[in-house]
């Protein structure tokens, strides 16, 4: 079968078949189906939302210009997404501005250059502290951190505990809570000692293993590069290249196997497969109505795995005006700013300019709530503090918060408490019958990231033709 | 026992009925009050005979847990908390008055008057603390001004926006 049709069911609703259903059109289910055409099969692809892409949203700023305000950089060792990205026609340029950063602690900002903030009580824990991390998370193996020599120990304590054992102070805790603000929506209370290691030991690839440095780096790092026209722009291509074969406004609510095929009942129609491949977040995975259930450890599992709370809080100028005073627009903020991290997201060609910062954690859960006026004029000033009074005169000012997204709820990834990967881990990508899971929370490589949406919708289609 | 009195004054760059309305949020110190850490617990609107209380900042690294107040509000005018927590001083009393002013370029501004009144129990020990103190208690009173003319500026929706 090489195309999907369609015939009415026996209960009067149009049902369509195809050989696979891929539910979900972020940057995992577009892959999977994009292999799995590129392989002879006939796909259809259902989408809750009216959109693709998932956690990839461009803002458009006008005149063709875009800002991201959801996930976009991208750097070296993510060679998946590189790759996709280059087949389909979208080009990286270099994210970071020259200029120098401002470090913010207690209201006192200080600008500095390089990639270590000028911070002599901070800075030789916080040595100590990477050196341990790194050493620890190269012991955890990617593809199964459940088998990492002392995984029950680490997985017994949140990340908070592990580093303070180590004592290890409050100021460095923050310098990395920092940037688990940002990369959990949360902090490092919030997640086992065992999950954090095993996410850093995934910032690599086959042959480079994950480091710490990779994984917050700028230039050279995590977040080297960014796509012109924006990382939804990948996402577009590749539903344009399906042609056809996504269908929007699709939310698919409930799944049944049985021997012949699997049905998908969406509120776009129903659908008729040999297979299945789920590339939902997992928590929303578990809300689906499954017949049979799911095994009650892989939906345990998937309960256990929530996005955090982050919030982009984006605010656009005329010009990027701080670059014509030295700076890059990057800031790294402490002791109580609701933003914790801060980077110039101007378009490539540098107007207008565009700041945005990262509202996670528990900054997220004291201004989420709040009036959005007062919420803007806090984010506004924490930009203030690190290019002046001039944040205040933008020409608009956007948030996105990803828990308000009904087919997200959260983000950007899942974060494991303590306990969850030791005691329910293996049953991570288990395939479950007809029934494949894809998704950045799947990958072995760059977990939460966009190259680890890609290999998991790879490793879903290649599970799915080898099974076939 | 020794009464002190310290005054600052400041414009702040906004009509006296925005002035007032932030100032009345018992729950938004933590954002312009230099030295309230956070907010612990608050009644919204400030209600006359009713309290909330504060994290704060004292000298260098020690904090102190305070509880505030609030005993007169003449509305768009004036307002008088009274504080606890904050020994060696006793009997603190805050009070703020505004008044309506026009900026020189002719925009409708306030100027606000920032006076917090205290006793220190210690004879001359306490003067030589007052001493200590005072200058970094004025700081704090300046930098709060500042801080909440800023966060007005940073509320203000920008016609192009």
């Amino acid at each position: 079968m090489t195309s999907t049709h369609g015939t009415p069911a026996a209960n009067g609703r149009w049902s369509r078949e195809a050989d696979v259903v891929v539910i979900g059109a972020g940057l995992a289910g577009l892959t999977a189906a994009r292999e799995l055409v590129a392989a002879g099969k006939s796909v259809a692809v259902l989408e809750a939302r009216d959109r693709v892409g998932g956690r990839l949203l461009n803002h458009d700023l006008g005149d063709g210009r875009v800002t991201e305000i959801g996930g976009q950089f991208v750097g070296p060792t993510q060679n998946h997404i590189l790759a996709l990205a280059k087949e389909v026609g979208v080009a990286t340029y270099q994210a970071a501005v020259p200029g120098e950063r401002v470090y913010v602690h207690d209201g006192r900002a200080r600008r500095f250059s390089g990639h270590t903030p000028p911070d002599l009580f901070a800075l030789p824990d916080m040595g100590i502290a990477l050196a341990r991390i790194e050493q620890a998370a190269g012991k955890v193996p990617p593809a199964a951190p459940w088998q990492a020599p002392n995984a029950r120990d680490l997985d017994g304590m949140t990340y908070e505990t592990w580093l303070r054992k180590a004592e290890i102070t409050g100021d460095a805790v923050d310098l990395i809570n920092i940037f688990l603000n940002s990369a959990y929506g949360g902090e490092a209370r919030d997640a086992s000692a065992l999950f954090s290691l095993w996410y850093v030991s995934t910032f690599g690839d086959e042959t480079h293993p994950g480091t710490m440095e990779r994984g917050t780096g700028t230039s050279g790092g995590a977040q080297d590069s960014r796509f012109v026209g924006g990382s939804q722009l990948v996402a577009i291509r590749m539903a344009e290249e399906l042609d056809g074969r996504v269908h929007l406004s699709a939310p698919v609510r409930r799944i049944s196997q049985d021997a012949g095929g699997v049905t998908v009942i969406s509120d776009a129609g129903d659908w008729r497969a040999d297979q299945v491949i789920v590339a939902v977040p997992p928590l929303l995975a578990s809300r689906i109505v499954w017949d049979p259930l799911l095994p009650p450890q892989q939906d345990q599992l998937f309960q256990r795995l929530p996005f955090g709370t982050l919030m982009k809080c984006v605010a656009v100028y005329d010009t990027p005006f701080w670059r014509a005073e030295g700076l890059s627009g990057m800031g790294l903020l402490r002791g109580g700013s609701p933003i914790r991290e801060m980077f110039d997201n101007s378009p490539p060609d540098g107007g207008p300019g565009v700041l945005m910062g990262f509202l996670g954690g528990k900054e997220w859960r004291k201004w989420a709530h709040r009036p959005a006026g007062e919420r803007r004029g806090a984010v506004l000033r924490s930009f203030a503090q690190v290019v002046g009074e001039r944040a205040f005169d933008t020409v608009d000012y956007v948030e996105q918060d990803w828990t308000a997204e009904q087919w997200t709820q959260g983000g950007p990834t899942s974060v494991a408490a303590p306990g969850v990967l030791t005691e329910y881990g293996e049953w991570m990508g288990r395939r479950f019958g007809r029934v494949h899971w894809a998704g950045s929370e799947f990958s072995p490589y760059w977990n939460g990231f966009m190259d680890g949406a890609v290999r998991s919708g790879e490793h879903a289609a290649t599970e799915l033709l080898h099974q076939s | 026992m020794t009464e002190f009195q310290v005054t600052e004054r400041a414009v702040i760059d906004a009509p006296v009925e925005r002035v007032w309305e932030v100032v009345s949020r018992t729950d938004r110190y933590a954002e312009w009050v230099a030295g309230a850490i956070e907010v612990t617990d608050h009644h919204g609107i400030a209600t006359v005979g009713r309290t909330y209380a504060e994290r704060n900042r004292t000298l260098g690294p020690l904090r102190t847990d305070s509880v505030w107040t609030v005993v007169e509000i003449d509305p768009l005018r004036r307002r008088v908390d009274t504080g606890v927590g904050f020994a060696p001083l006793k009997d603190v009393t805050s009070i703020f008055e505004f008044q309506p002013v026009r900026s020189a370029d002719g925009r409708e501004a306030t100027q606000m008057t920032y006076q917090v009144e205290y006793v220190i129990d210690l004879g001359p020990l306490g003067l030589a603390l007052d001493w200590i103190q005072q200058p970094a208690m004025r700081a704090n009173m300046r930098t709060s001004m500042a801080n909440l003319s800023t966060l007005i500026r940073s509320e203000t929706i920008n016609a192009r926006d």
